[in-house]
């Protein structure tokens, strides 16, 4: 057992804080919570600039084989990750970059990753995830929009929701009905669309704050060509579940919670109330406390997730259970930051606002990591049925 | 970064679940709960003989000199298997003379320890029941070059069976209350010491001692006079990891046998682990367990890389009190009525989670230094 990092790894762990440090300095100001990159034109800009910043220096295809010009270095994407979520930097396509990518190195044809691969590494092209449908949520395989072969092309129609980013994106990709008539979980398959096809339509859904972050995604005989498909046609479900694999990170989640406590824990020193620091208040101690012990959990588990994954053995559980415990510890610290602020808690970013309402932000923003990407209870599933061995839900 | 255990750690691990499966079942755990001595001196032998009461001393000593990691993969086995004695204190109480001890003392005490002849423990709490330097009042007064011991200590795991205490005592009013501490190695049947065990839940033998007047030999001082105080908050740390592992293998045992019965256990006409409201919970039982093992891995690598881990321990032990009591809680839960009685196996788990939440500092007691290092002023 040994947690330690080689000399090469602290030195590329280094590398990483200070560029990450760097693009900090450069955030917009009204940059607050990581959805910024998709509410706001300057926070896409942003994102776009910390992008190419990333791709120059080959970051953004540190995982892959070193045939696709990546290092193969698992750990260094981990270490990567964990400093663009300590200085909350974006630049990395949560898409593209972390699933798309990963389950093409695996499922794709050899055409599909030379002609998709390059353009990710280059930040050339940015992905969406057009996944969800309105009747098809947890139960993804439920979902009713279908893709007709006709000669060389399908035809897709029907409607998906709840796409992150899908107004910015260039490209989407997605599970839709080739064999309507086949039974549940083979008759799909696994697309990539050009989201200027024409017959695609984005419209915008508001998540709570007001802010532009999901859309619904429509299909209005929209033609893609046949060779944009990953894996075999009606076997999409494989490559759904290769995906989910990839969703499940958290180390940057929980970097970015790390340092939200030291701001909080030196608001709380800097703060007077009825004379005295925040900081002496004993139960607001404890709470800190608690909080930094579970923060520290989550990230030695982490750890083992990463360790896992870099010698490819990969742990269903291991990745579920940080995910879960990671978003309900945003819930719980959310709740917590914004009781400490007392009433400055519900401010938005403004003169008014502490920590540029950074916890304002995440109280509405904290649910990306419970009901998104399978929701907290479908990881409980995965826990229960394929790791405790507990009879499936029928 | 490599977070398995190596091959010879597997080892030591199969050995132990093995040989506790076999020697200690838990009818045989609930019989030592009701006997005065509190654990099987033929088991002690037999596993000394397997050389665990020498894993961390230095082979120079007869021990086997291997890592505190080792120590861990023992300890988790068991919590798992849970097994009452002297295994936990006498190891605990061997680290400050490891640290401190004279080279006269080492080989005075050391052999005899791994050959598991010497029964250990610490005697450090007193009436407030807090690890802090200001609970310790027992004076040792020097006379002629030795020490006269009086006071009273409590909580003393498995003192009525021990040979020698590691008793931290007041020699020197200080400024502070962490000066003038000091350390003795007390033999336990000296003249002047009663012990008496405490009726406690986990009835694992703590025992209230009294010191009067006890002549301890100038010989027997462990470490620096009156420095003793740093000497106790290492031995604290180290005792509240070893503590941890042993609650992550409890933790283990909890979610094995909830999941196992869960399956067995027909109602409504089908296994109720079918249930997904009992389902969910045992998936958290399962995260908890696996949140804290990782956490208290980290601990036990710091600390066995002698790196400075105060944090990571408090950390540790904080966070392992509660997840343990909970997962212990819903272990009896979910078992329903037969989880209650006496004759079952989840109770034993359920009063040890809260026996181990008070050794070697409870949850607030850790909490408030996670809440310095973390750099609340």
């Amino acid at each position: 057992m040994d947690f330690k990092l080689t000399d090469e790894q602290i030195e590329r762990r280094k590398e990483f804080f200070e560029a990450c440090k760097k693009l900090e300095k450069q955030k917009p100001a009204n940059f607050v919570g990581h959805e910024s990159i998709y509410t706001s034109d300057e926070g896409w800009e942003y994102h776009l600039h910390c992008a190419k910043e990333f791709a120059k220096r080959g970051w953004l295809s540190l995982g892959w084989p070193p045939e696709y010009g990546g290092k193969g270095d698992m750990m260094d994407c981990v270490l990567f990750a964990e400093a663009r979520g300590y200085y909350d930097v974006p630049g990395v396509d949560g898409f593209g970059v972390r699933m798309l990518a990963p389950t093409l190195l695996q499922a794709a044809s050899e055409e599909i990753r030379k002609e998709f691969l390059p353009p990710i590494a280059a930040a050339e092209v940015i992905w969406c995830e057009p996944w969800s449908e309105p009747d098809a949520g947890s139960d993804l395989a439920a979902l009713t929009a279908t893709a007709i072969r006709k000669g060389d092309e399908y035809v897709i129609n029907g409607q998906k929701t709840w796409t992150t980013g899908a107004h910015r994106a260039d490209w989407g990709f997605g599970v839709f009905k080739t064999d309507p008539a086949a039974r549940k979980h083979h008759n799909l398959s696994f697309l990539l669309f050009d989201m200027k096809t024409p017959g695609i339509t984005v419209r915008p859904v508001l998540y709570m704050h007001g802010g532009h972050v999901y859309n619904e995604v429509y299909f209005d005989d929209a033609h893609i060509p046949t060779r944009n498909i990953v894996g075999q046609e009606n076997e999409g479900w494989a490559v759904v579940n290769l995906l989910a694999g990839f969703e499940r990170s958290g180390i940057d989640e929980i970097m970015r919670l790390l340092r939200g406590l030291e701001h909080l824990v030196a608001y709380c020193n800097e703060t007077r109330r009825n004379g005295e620091p925040l900081s002496k208040d004993p139960v607001i101690r404890n709470r800190l406390a608690q909080i930094a012990c579970e923060l520290e959990a989550a990230r030695t588990l982490a750890y083992r997730v990463a360790d896992l994954q870099s010698r490819n053995e990969m742990s269903l559980m291991d990745a579920s259970a940080v995910k879960i415990f990671t978003g309900e510890l945003s819930e719980r610290f959310a709740s917590l930051a914004t009781d400490i602020l007392g009433p400055y808690g519900q401010v938005k970013f403004s003169r008014w606002a502490p920590m540029s309402g950074l916890w304002e932000t995440m109280y509405q923003e904290c649910f990306v990591f419970t009901v998104s990407m399978g929701t907290n209870e479908i990881q409980k599933n995965i826990i229960a049925w394929y790791g405790l061995g507990l009879p499936r839900m029928r | 970064m490599d977070l398995r255990f190596t091959e010879a750690q597997e080892m030591l691990r199969k050995t132990a679940r093995d040989f506790l499966t076999t020697e200690c079942p838990k009818t045989k755990v609930r019989e030592l709960e009701e006997v005065e001595e509190g654990y099987s001196p033929e088991t002690w032998r037999k596993m000394a003989e397997l050389g665990w009461m020498g894993l961390i001393i230095p082979e120079e000593y007869e021990g086997m000199g291997v890592t505190f990691q080792d120590l861990m993969v023992l300890l988790e086995e068991m919590g798992r298997n849970i097994l009452p004695g002297p295994f936990l204190s006498t190891t605990v109480s061997t680290f400050p003379i490891l640290e401190v001890g004279t080279e006269a003392q080492k080989r005075e005490f050391l052999p005899k320890i791994a050959r598991g002849e010497l029964v250990l423990t610490s005697a450090l709490l007193e009436v407030s029941g807090m690890f802090d330097a200001s609970g310790i009042a027992t004076k040792a007064m020097p006379k002629e070059g030795d020490f006269i011991i009086s006071g009273t200590k409590l909580f003393v795991e498995m003192a009525h069976v021990a040979d020698y205490l590691i008793c931290a005592t007041r020699t020197k009013e200080g400024v502070s209350p962490e000066e003038g501490i000091t350390l003795f190695m007390v033999e336990a049947k000296a003249p002047g010491i009663s012990c008496e065990v405490m009726p406690t839940i986990g009835m694992d033998k703590l025992c209230e001692v009294r010191f009067e007047d006890v002549l301890v030999p100038g010989k027997n001082l462990l470490g620096e006079l009156d420095k003793g105080w740093a000497v106790v908050e290492k031995t604290l740390e180290k005792g509240a990891i070893a503590s941890c592992a042993e609650s992550i293998g409890g933790m283990q045992a909890c979610v094995e046998l909830t999941v196992a019965y869960s399956k067995d256990r027909v109602q409504y006409d089908r296994p109720i682990g079918a249930f997904q409201a009992l389902q969910h919970i045992m998936a958290d039982m399962w995260i908890a367990m696996e949140t804290s093992r990782y956490l208290v891995y980290e601990a036990a690598w710091m600390e066995s890389e002698g790196l400075p881990c105060a944090k990571e321990v408090s950390m540790a032990k904080a966070y392992v009190n509660e997840a343990y009591k909970d997962v212990a809680k819903w272990a009896v839960r979910l078992h329903g009525a037969i989880g209650t009685s006496r004759d079952h196996d989840i109770p034993l788990y359920y009063r040890r989670a809260k026996a181990v939440d008070t050794a070697f500092g409870s949850t607030d007691f850790h909490n408030k230094l996670v809440a310095e290092k973390i750099g609340l002023i």
